[in-house]
């Protein structure tokens, strides 16, 4: 059974190894032992003390296999944007050219750093082994964090955004970094990537253009990836439209990848959610759904068949009772898959 | 060959001149109604009618043999006053990070009005069948005469602006790759508006956010502060003079502007007053020569002149002039004059 669960220090060297194997780039867990140990760290931190704290915390979910106790998937959730620090964005807006006199009128797409978004609820690092890339285990690891949200509400902000990632190829070609920040950082895709995962973000302030940027001047391919997705990343768009999250006018200072932001509240699984009381037994039928318990340090959720109804309680599975840890009479949160 | 203030008489010339010189020379739209604008403007500076920063000195050369006007040239009192005077400034921005071992210097090109309220060479034009003879050199110098005498009537800077790069075909490759996108015609067309005085839709049209440089085309980003090879000549004249790159550049193609304090133009600085005597026996000037030729003008305001005589004609502290000499300058015996070599290598002070 796949159970998504708070990471520990015994997960270290299975996220290094699904790291290894997973195209898509996670920049956000870094590649480095020492990093990633420090991530693992924040998220028992933020699972121990950080749900009735206030400030910045960083949690970090792994999807485990019960069968055979193998990690297959990381996601994560900042309560803040940048944690503090500025969280860069490229805003695209659009200046008017026009002279009446000449009869010419133009609107120019321009880019505006931004930090708007910073503070804002942050989807991220969200891996999965490519092996189950195209299962409902998808949905599981990454809709498992809305779930989280729903039990804690009152933790994060109503906005939620997550960086879709933008165009790149395998050997790290980025068009969009080679006209933008390229220039400015002196190092290609690959290694500015590596540096973000690994070193505070003092760099990026130090490095980013701050004046706006014509569109028009970029080439063409360049302006053609401005807020398209990475093909590896079509299913997480899909499913982020499903909740209800929408582009935005912000991309990715790195990729040009899209930024997409939806209200917690209004998305998807939080206004289908429905919370009662677990009884543990036999389900025949039914159908499948999403199914978390609502402890906030040993947080779980799964997949399993309910057979939804009136009343305060209703019968779980017993393999779900005792993936999510519930006895009879514990609270569980449950919404349709 | 002599030089004087332009006339209201001259109008027919100067839209002849106007015609014959093409895209390139912004200053002269082959606009009969605009030429005569610029031309009352110039009448009435040389008539102290107009306030000394409003004032545009248009100076034309004529051929004595036929008074025909072979050429102007002009200097503009202070720029940037009836409307509004662009430039990109080339400057740098530096982006750096320890952290990850990165020191970066990006050129950045500037919207600017610095140059406001500088005195500007402009409007060099000299008729095709005269680029002989020291025309050239003549035309264009005789301005650092009037500014040696009338310093006072003019900024502490002067600046030239010198047409930018562009190819056979008069592609301009910065307009190409930054103008094109914003104003949506042709270089030609835009350079015309602007010498037609309609400098509004480039505030209107103009990118306001600097611009940073390795956005641009490769051969854009070598047109900045490049001239035109068929300018490369006036600039170098310019620097003989003691002008230099200043830092900014033209909006639409990328040319550079030079400048240089008044005081400094080595003609200004080394000229010398002389007193006028006349002598037919005075050897005439040989202006097939480069060297050996002196320049040399009235002192008068509303009758300006200049024209070149042989140095060997000048002493100490007198000048011999034939009477054809002294004739187009307008002056006789015991007159005082101004003179200065007109090649910096030989001077002869």
């Amino acid at each position: 059974m796949l159970v998504v669960r708070p990471s520990s220090f015994v997960d270290l060297t299975s996220i290094e190894r699904l790291l290894a194997a997973t195209d898509a780039r996670v920049t956000t867990l870094p590649k480095e032992r020492g990093k990633l140990s420090e991530k693992i760290e924040q998220s028992t931190d933020a699972f121990a003390n950080g749900v009735d704290q206030d400030g910045p915390a960083s949690f970090l979910f792994v999807l485990e296999d019960t069968a055979n106790n193998s990690l297959v998937g990381t996601a994560g959730i900042d309560t803040e944007a940048g944690s503090g620090y500025p969280f860069f964005n490229y805003r695209i807006d659009e200046v008017v050219h026009a002279s009446h006199h000449l009869n010419v009128s133009s609107k120019v797409p321009v880019l505006f750093l931004s930090h708007e978004l910073t503070g804002k609820t942050l989807l991220r690092s969200f891996a999965i082994d490519p092996d189950i890339k195209e299962t409902e285990a998808f949905d599981l690891l990454s809709r498992a964090r809305l779930l989280f949200i729903a039990c804690l509400p009152e933790r994060f902000q109503r906005q939620a955004i997550v960086e879709i990632q933008g165009i790149f190829n395998d050997k790290g070609d980025c068009p969009f970094w080679d006209a933008v920040g390229r220039h400015f950082f002196g190092i290609d895709f690959n290694t500015a990537d590596y540096y973000c995962s690994v070193k505070s973000k003092t760099f990026m302030s130090e490095l980013i253009p701050q004046h706006p940027i014509y569109v028009p001047l970029l080439p063409e391919k360049a302006r053609g990836n401005i807020a398209q997705n990475h093909e590896a990343a079509n299913r997480a768009c899909q499913l982020f439209y499903r909740e209800g999250f929408d582009k935005t006018a912000f991309i990715d200072p790195f990729d040009g990848g899209p930024v997409l932001a939806g209200d917690v509240m209004n998305l998807f699984t939080l206004k289908h959610v429905r919370y009662k009381k677990a009884r543990p037994s036999d389900v025949v039928g039914g159908l499948k759904y999403l199914i978390s318990n609502r402890s906030l340090n040993d947080f779980r959720c799964t997949i399993g068949t309910l057979v939804d109804g009136i009343g305060e309680t209703i019968r779980i599975p017993l393999d779900v009772a005792q993936a999510l840890n519930v006895s009879e009479g514990d609270a569980i949160a449950y919404a349709p898959l | 060959m002599y030089i004087r203030p332009v006339r209201p008489s001259d109008i027919d010339a100067l839209c002849e001149m106007a015609k014959n010189s093409g895209v390139g020379v912004t200053s002269l739209p082959d606009n009969r109604q605009k030429m005569q604008t610029k031309l009352d403007k110039a009448v009435t500076s040389f008539n102290k009618e107009v306030p000394e920063s409003e004032r545009l000195y248009l100076f034309a050369m004529i051929d004595p043999s036929n008074d025909a006007m072979a050429g102007i040239c002009a200097l503009e009192a202070s720029i940037g006053h009836d409307d509004i005077w662009y430039n990109y400034h080339v400057g740098k921005t530096v982006h750096a990070s320890k952290d990850i071992g990165v020191h970066k210097i990006t050129e950045t090109l500037y919207l600017s009005n610095d140059l406001t309220g500088s005195s500007e060479i402009c409007t060099l034009f000299l008729m095709p069948d005269y680029r002989k003879n020291q025309n050239g050199q003549l035309l264009s110098k005789s301005r650092y005469m009037f500014l040696a005498e009338f310093q006072q009537l003019f900024g502490r800077d002067i600046i030239a602006e010198m047409r930018g790069y562009s190819d056979d075909e008069g592609r301009s490759p910065f307009w190409e790759s930054l103008g094109r996108h914003f104003f949506q015609m042709e270089f030609s067309d835009a350079d015309y508006l602007t010498g037609l005085g309609n400098k509004v839709f480039i505030a209107e049209l103009m990118p306001k956010f600097p611009i940073y440089v390795p956005m641009l085309s490769a051969d854009a980003r070598k047109a900045i502060g490049r001239v035109h090879p068929h300018t490369e000549p006036a600039l170098a004249m310019l620097q003989a003079e003691g002008f230099e790159f200043n830092g900014y550049v033209d909006i639409f193609d990328g040319g550079p502007t030079v400048s240089s304090r008044i005081k400094n133009i080595r003609a200004v600085k080394e000229s010398r007053l002389f007193e006028v005597s006349i002598n037919d026996q005075a050897a005439t000037a040989d202006l097939s020569r480069k060297d050996g030729l002196t320049l040399v003008c009235n002192r008068r305001f509303e009758d300006y002149r200049v024209i070149l005589v042989n140095t060997a004609n000048l002493s100490e502290s007198t000048l011999q002039l034939s009477t054809e000499q002294a004739r187009q300058l307008d002056i006789k015996a015991g007159d005082s004059v101004r003179a200065v070599a007109l090649r910096p290598q030989e001077t002869h002070a």
